[in-house]
């Protein structure tokens, strides 16, 4: 009886949080399916009626004006080929940490972990006068191409730790069984961890997908934004020039950006759990 | 199939920096400590012949699995010569070796099926994917695990398991075989089939084994000869009957046999220019053998460690100048019970066959009933006092 009172305030708890959480993107929701003159402060959470209902018109001025298409190609490819840039190096580099005990390990393994708990803004405008001196060697970071490395940079703290976690659980037999078996130590990581750290790979890639595809911050300090636009950043732009506003396509783009995230969420949270936990228990 | 010779080699793990720095002492204060760290083997000297079924067996933390690393590969020589088949080997990587391993722990592949895991070495060498089919197949027949080929390992038993690490062993049929503890993660009844099956692998693959154990009864059922390790040293090599019948040192005599041999402090004596061991008011003369032995190494009479093992002692009933006791506990285990006896404050194991004893006697050794001993001078060991050496070698 008690168990039961207990398990039912935790469901009200838990229900007013989620609503908390749901909420904004329920006003979205609404909003973007509403007429430009019915998004109103008042009305902002009132369902669309008959005459503001405005069907699909926003997502599709959403779609066609703007560059939206340009700024999806954009985001596209920085997400993919930074989290592909962290799935593969931050994975080496917890591989290493967690089979060579030395000092240069463990002071890697304490950079990243200490790089996870310094918040983005204390480091947001050294990192863009640094990637800007890059100049200095041909190498520019401000363009959709080359922004993955400063990605990388920031994501390795939380990959690395939770890739060296699980390494840690990983009896180091079996890659002493690779070696006789003929592997040279690439193919070691090739075949044999790298399939091995695949419940890890899922988890820390859904985290650095929904980090990178959202990030709005990092790429309106370094890219040159005349040029270059993410989605986030572009969604800005639908605040016109002399204080107008597009409401209606602004929501419609916003959803259409948290879409692909939720769906990649829902698909792959049973991951998520399961490498954290890998981390977290037997790291 | 290949001859592998270790000749003196050494395996040293360096002191850390942090202790070097601190001028701490290393834990494993057991293991010989030198300016260059903690000798985990030293002056290890062996040679397999070619096909045979070496066992090295010791306590744990005596090097045998560091021994077997050397061998594999994958721990670094610090000192000495490895050859397999004639050629040196100390810096050649273990996939260029022509060994194969089977660890304790199994170590398969957990992405892979049993068949991917046992074709696996076979394809990284390029073989053709017609030849890697039929030997695994073959593999997987000896070893009875075709019907799990599809399988992935964490669907398999621990039994099942090892047959996949013994497969994936067998199919690049190596010049030498090495299996680390194989059997220790499996329980007692399927130990024994194991091993039993490993016997009849030995027959169908002959090729040279390495195979290391802590569990003397795995060492003297397997090896042709058991390598007797402590401390990072060989105390005895030889056959199972050998190390069994004459133990090298105290340290030997106590391992292998079970229950562990009976040490007792008794006095070697010479009388007549015949050696006996006197044992409290018990005198019993050495037999021919061990005569010829002392007296070809011209012992000396001195107090000595006797070691007599439990199945080798007999009740003695009445008799005079027997070895009086107590008993403690007794321990019926079908064919035998095992006498825990009380002997001047220490304790004695008497094995006693239950085959011609009646209900009467087996249920008479109840606690604190008197008991007295004896036993024959060609099963009496003589160990000296101070070093533990066998006094007959």
């Amino acid at each position: 009886m008690k168990k039961q009172a207990s398990g039912l305030i935790w469901t009200i708890i838990l229900s007013v949080v989620s609503a908390l959480y749901l909420y904004p993107i329920i006003m979205v929701l609404l909003n973007s399916l509403k007429k430009e003159s019915a998004i109103t402060t008042a009305g902002a959470f009132t369902a669309p009626t008959a005459e503001t209902f405005a069907g699909l018109e926003n997502y599709v001025s959403a779609l066609t004006s703007q560059g939206f298409g340009k700024s999806l190609f954009y985001s596209l490819f920085i997400t993919i080929s930074s989290v592909a840039l962290i799935l593969l190096c931050c994975s080496m580099c917890a591989w290493y940490i967690s089979r060579v005990n030395n000092l240069l390990s463990r002071m890697m393994y304490l950079l990243c972990a200490f790089s996870m708990v310094v918040p983005f803004q204390m480091v947001m405008f050294t990192l863009s006068q640094t990637a800007d001196r890059f100049r200095l060697f041909f190498i520019r970071f401000n363009n959709p191409y080359t922004i993955c490395f400063i990605y990388l940079g920031f994501g390795a703290g939380l990959a690395v730790f939770m890739f060296t976690g699980f390494m840690r659980s990983v009896p180091i037999e079996i890659e002493e069984a690779a070696m006789i078996d003929g592997c040279s130590p690439l193919q070691t990581y090739f075949r044999v961890v790298f399939p091995i750290l695949r419940p890890t790979m899922i988890s820390v890639g859904i985290l650095e997908t929904m980090w990178v595809w959202n990030d709005y911050l990092l790429p309106t300090l370094v890219l040159d934004i005349k040029k270059y636009r993410t989605i986030p950043m572009l969604i800005q732009y639908f605040r016109g020039s002399y204080g107008t506003v597009e409401m209606g396509a602004m929501m419609a783009s916003i959803m259409l950006t948290v879409i692909p995230v939720v769906i990649i969420y829902i698909l792959g949270q049973k991951h998520i759990i399961k490498g954290v936990l890998a981390g977290a228990v037997k790291g | 199939m290949a001859e592998v010779i270790l000749k003196n080699i050494k395996k040293v793990y360096p002191h850390s920096e942090k202790k070097r720095r601190r001028g701490e002492q290393e834990k494993k204060t057991n293991l010989k400590v030198t300016d260059e760290g903690v000798l985990a083997v030293q002056d290890f000297n062996l040679t397999i012949a070619d096909r045979e079924f070496i066992v090295l067996v010791g306590p744990s933390g005596c090097g045998k699995s560091t021994t077997l690393r050397m061998i594999a590969g994958l721990e670094e020589i610090s000192g000495g010569d490895l050859l397999i088949d004639g050629k040196r080997v100390n810096d050649i990587a273990p996939k260029d070796r022509d060994i194969a391993m089977v660890f304790q722990s199994y170590a398969l592949y957990p992405h892979m099926t049993v068949y991917e895991n046992m074709a696996f070495s076979l394809k990284l060498r390029k073989i053709d994917p017609q030849e890697i089919d039929r030997k695994v197949r073959e593999a997987a027949e000896i070893l009875d695990i075709t019907q799990y080929l599809d399988r992935r390992p964490k669907a398999l038993s621990g039994g099942q398991r090892q047959r996949v690490a013994i497969g994936r062993a067998i199919v690049r049929n190596p010049k030498v075989f090495l299996m680390d503890e194989p059997l220790s993660n499996l329980d007692a009844k399927l130990r024994n089939q194991m091993r039993a099956e490993i016997i009849k692998l030995r027959q169908r693959i002959d090729t040279t084994f390495v195979y290391v154990t802590h569990d003397q009864t795995e060492a003297m059922t397997l090896g042709d000869r058991i390598v007797i390790m402590k401390d990072g040293v060989i105390q005895q090599v030889g056959t199972p009957q050998e190390v069994f019948d004459h133990p090298a040192n105290l340290f030997v005599a106590g391992f292998i046999g079970m229950p562990r041999m009976n040490l007792f402090d008794a006095s070697l004596v010479l009388e007549n220019g015949r050696y006996a061991v006197k044992l409290g008011e018990l005198y019993v003369e050495l037999s021919e053998d061990k005569q010829k032995r002392l007296a070809a190494k011209n012992v000396a009479p001195q107090e000595i460690t006797l070691g007599v093992r439990p199945e080798h002692i007999s009740l003695a009933g009445n008799a005079a100048g027997a070895v009086r006791g107590t008993v403690d506990v007794s321990e019926m285990m079908g064919s035998a019970i095992h006498l825990h006896a009380n002997v001047g404050g220490s304790d004695v194991i008497i094995i006693v066959q239950t085959a011609n004893l009646s209900d009467e006697e087996k249920a008479g050794f109840a606690m604190g009933k008197e008991i007295a001993f004896t036993f024959s001078g060609s099963i009496a060991h003589v160990f000296d006092r101070e070093s533990g050496k066998n006094l007959e070698f």
